[in-house]
């Protein structure tokens, strides 16, 4: 029998609300799939393209980027400019040959330890569907 | 030099070894060439498991050190601090989540061991290409700016002034008091009456470690917490246009509100009709004790009008409703025969002792009337009709004078400061805190700090807890003979890599980043930044380098990830 897929997910999470929501998530015993691996940053504003690109380049079937909701970020505009980003890396997604829905970006508030379970649940949920990242699975391309 | 790692797997009771296998995790670590030990302690963070580390640091001479424990926000600095007894760098080290991102989210076994290896090896990497990072020291200036002599300004002021810190207090009117001084007397229960206010004045004159400066403004502020310099100009008359420099620690923004311009709505008819007058010139009437028409005959009716540019600006005032039914009182205690009516949208009264002051004015006779809105105000013969609705319901009352309460707005210097300071401003024009409940007094520039209604309506004895809390903020950080300590995690920018855009400049909340126009690049003054690491993910040449979480750092992690 073929064994299931199971993906490999890089979350890079803002250490001020994304990061202390997922140790409240830990704390509080929720049970969060373990195909993403956390990566703490000081703010999303951080995560350059240059790094979203690398990991799914090198074969990560998705990344997720989670900071502070708008209006709380620790760094006042951080999640702002991360927002920007986003639109555009989604575009570079598409022109890689990637489906765009393999990169997330999330608010995750140092409180929603439950939402940053449903959120990372999800998106391997999601990303299992849509297989393996296409870069890495195709020796082609 | 030969890099030694040493890793060290906490248990943290039974926390983690429930649900991560740590003799697997110590086989599959020893593998690893540049890890030099592995060991697991029953609870490192205690100070029998602070001891051990420390000597086993020393004993096997590491260089290097990974902790695999609980959160970094819970004992990163623990840590940190036993490596640097240790005589190591602290930021040679490198704390790893096992146990809340970890054993408590996987509940198999396996998997979460799995994870925590990948982890810690995450963690193995990432370390050797730490720096050697150095916490620099700054000496500072323990004298504060205060800007603005209102009753915030001037606590403030009185509460940091000592024999070791001098005020510099600035005030643009030619004395001091603000608009608290202008107030008749302070509601009852609030203690004493405009003696209050007088008595600080006289407290701050005497105090010779202030040094005030009317009738002057701030024209220039720049610097860091612990090193601020300014500009006042004065507009004295015989010092017109004098500007004196001085030097500060920190600032506080103490500049206050002024009232609505009831002129901006026509149907207050102010300015217009006699005897409609604003709950400033009303004051000035009971302080001195004439309340008289214009016609010199005493009021046989008032309306005190609540709520005057509520809808235009968006907020309640909040002390509006508490001063009127001051007024209320007055007009009934020294005019017994007067009708009083209070005109209000809502009203606001949330200090304990505020209903009790409601009930007694209702005792007296004052009419309490809800409206929506006043339609117009205008002249009907001797008498004054206040039209207003409710519930579209139009009525109206005829008296003979009408006091209007105008909504509290911020003060003019307001939006210049905060661009002379790169201080954000909420939407109705005050300054914004940093944070409304965790750091209501804090701004995002480190050592600037407002008080009072400078942030927005609230009355005396909040804007004075308020200045205390900036004062106690300016004590415990700015102390005499001590050094500050700027963030260490900052940004640096690579000089021949940077093409001079200027992109970073705009990104940085912080005004951190400034530009050189000989060398063409950009500069980070490491002493404001804060290490986000916006401009790291803006710069489009990748010539900043935010310290401790440089790329190559992350891409350490993100390829054990994906091994």
């Amino acid at each position: 029998m073929e064994k299931k897929f199971k993906p490999n997910i890089v979350g890079f999470l803002c250490n001020w609300c994304s990061y202390a929501g997922a140790d409240l998530a830990g704390s509080s015993k929720t049970d969060v799939d373990s195909s993403l691996s956390v990566i703490r940053v000081m703010c999303s504003s951080r995560v350059n393209s240059n790094l979203v690109l690398s990991a799914l380049l090198w074969g990560s079937d998705g990344v997720l980027v989670a900071g502070c909701h708008p209006g709380d970020c620790h760094y006042e505009k951080g999640n702002y400019y991360a927002r920007r980003r986003f639109a555009l890396l989604k575009k570079i997604a598409e022109v890689l040959n990637l489906e765009p829905d393999r990169i997330q970006l999330s608010w995750i508030s140092a409180s929603e330890g439950k939402r940053y379970a449903e959120v990372v649940n999800k998106f391997a949920e999601d990303i299992s569907k849509l297989g393996p990242n296409p870069l890495t699975s195709n020796p082609k391309v | 030099m030969n890099k030694k790692i040493g890793v060290y797997v906490c248990e943290c009771g039974p926390n983690i070894p429930e649900r991560i296998d740590i003799d697997k995790v110590i086989e599959e670590l020893s593998s690893m060439g540049e890890v030099k030990t592995v060991k697991r302690y029953s609870l490192l963070c205690s100070n029998d498991g602070k001891k051990f580390l420390k000597e086993d640091i020393e004993k096997e001479e590491l260089t290097h050190v990974v902790v695999a424990a609980c959160s970094p926000k819970e004992h990163e600095n623990t840590f940190m601090k036993v490596c640097e007894e240790a005589g190591m760098n602290p930021y040679l080290f490198q704390m790893v989540n096992i146990r809340e991102q970890c054993a408590w989210m996987i509940p198999d076994k396996e998997e979460a061991t799995s994870k925590a290896i990948k982890y810690i090896k995450a963690g193995v990497h990432r370390v050797l290409f730490h720096d050697p990072l150095k916490q620099k020291e700054l000496e500072i200036n323990v004298d504060v700016l205060v800007i603005g002599g209102g009753i915030s300004g001037i606590e403030a002021s009185l509460s940091l002034a000592g024999p070791n810190r001098k005020i510099h207090l600035v005030e643009k009117t030619d004395s001091l008091g603000g608009m608290a001084g202008k107030l008749s007397q302070i509601l009852p229960h609030q203690g004493s009456k405009i003696k209050l206010v007088k008595e600080k004045i006289e407290q701050v004159e005497n105090n010779e470690n202030i040094h005030v400066y009317t009738s002057s403004d701030v024209k220039e502020v720049r610097g860091f917490l612990g090193n601020f310099e300014a500009v006042v100009k004065s507009n004295q008359e015989n010092k017109e246009g004098i500007e004196e420099e001085i030097k500060v620690g920190a600032v506080v923004l103490a500049t206050g509100f002024e009232m609505f311009d009831l002129k901006e709505n026509p149907v207050y008819g102010y300015g217009e009709i006699e005897n409609v007058v604003s709950a400033l010139e009303f004051e000035e009437m009971i302080h001195s004790e004439k309340i008289e028409l214009k016609n010199g005959k005493k009021p046989k009716s008032v309306a005190l009008v609540h709520c005057a540019g509520r809808k235009e600006k968006g907020y309640c005032s909040k002390v509006c409703c508490l001063y009127t039914l001051k007024f209320a009182h007055y007009l009934k205690d020294n005019l017994p025969d007067v009708d009083v009516k209070e005109l209000y949208m809502d009203l606001c009264l949330p200090h304990k002792q505020d209903q009790s002051y409601f009930d007694q004015a209702k005792e007296k006779g004052v009419e309490f009337i809800r409206m929506d809105e006043v339609e117009k105000i205008k002249k009907s013969g001797d008498k004054i009709e206040v039209e207003y609705r409710n519930n579209d319901k139009a009525d109206k009352v005829s008296v003979d004078m009408v006091v209007i309460a105008p909504a509290m707005v911020p003060s003019q210097d307001t939006s210049h400061l905060a661009e002379l300071l790169n201080l954000p401003l909420d939407k109705s024009g005050f300054f914004k805190e940093l944070h409304e409940m965790l750091d209501p007094v804090a701004t995002p520039m480190e050592g600037v700090y407002i008080t009072g209604c400078a942030l927005g309506p609230r009355n005396i004895p909040e804007s004075m807890t308020q200045s205390h809390a900036t004062s106690g903020k300016i004590l415990s950080s700015l102390i005499p003979g001590r050094k500050v300590k700027p963030e260490v995690k900052v940004s640096e920018i690579k000089e021949d890599l940077c093409t001079g855009c200027q992109t970073c400049l705009s990104v940085c909340f912080y005004g951190a980043i400034s530009y050189d126009p000989f060398k063409g690049v950009s500069v980070v003054n490491e002493a404001i930044c804060r290490g986000c690491g916006s401009c790291v993910g803006s710069c489009p040449s990748g010539a900043i380098r935010s310290k401790h979480f440089t790329y190559y750092q992350l891409y350490q992690e993100v390829m054990e990830a994906l091994r």
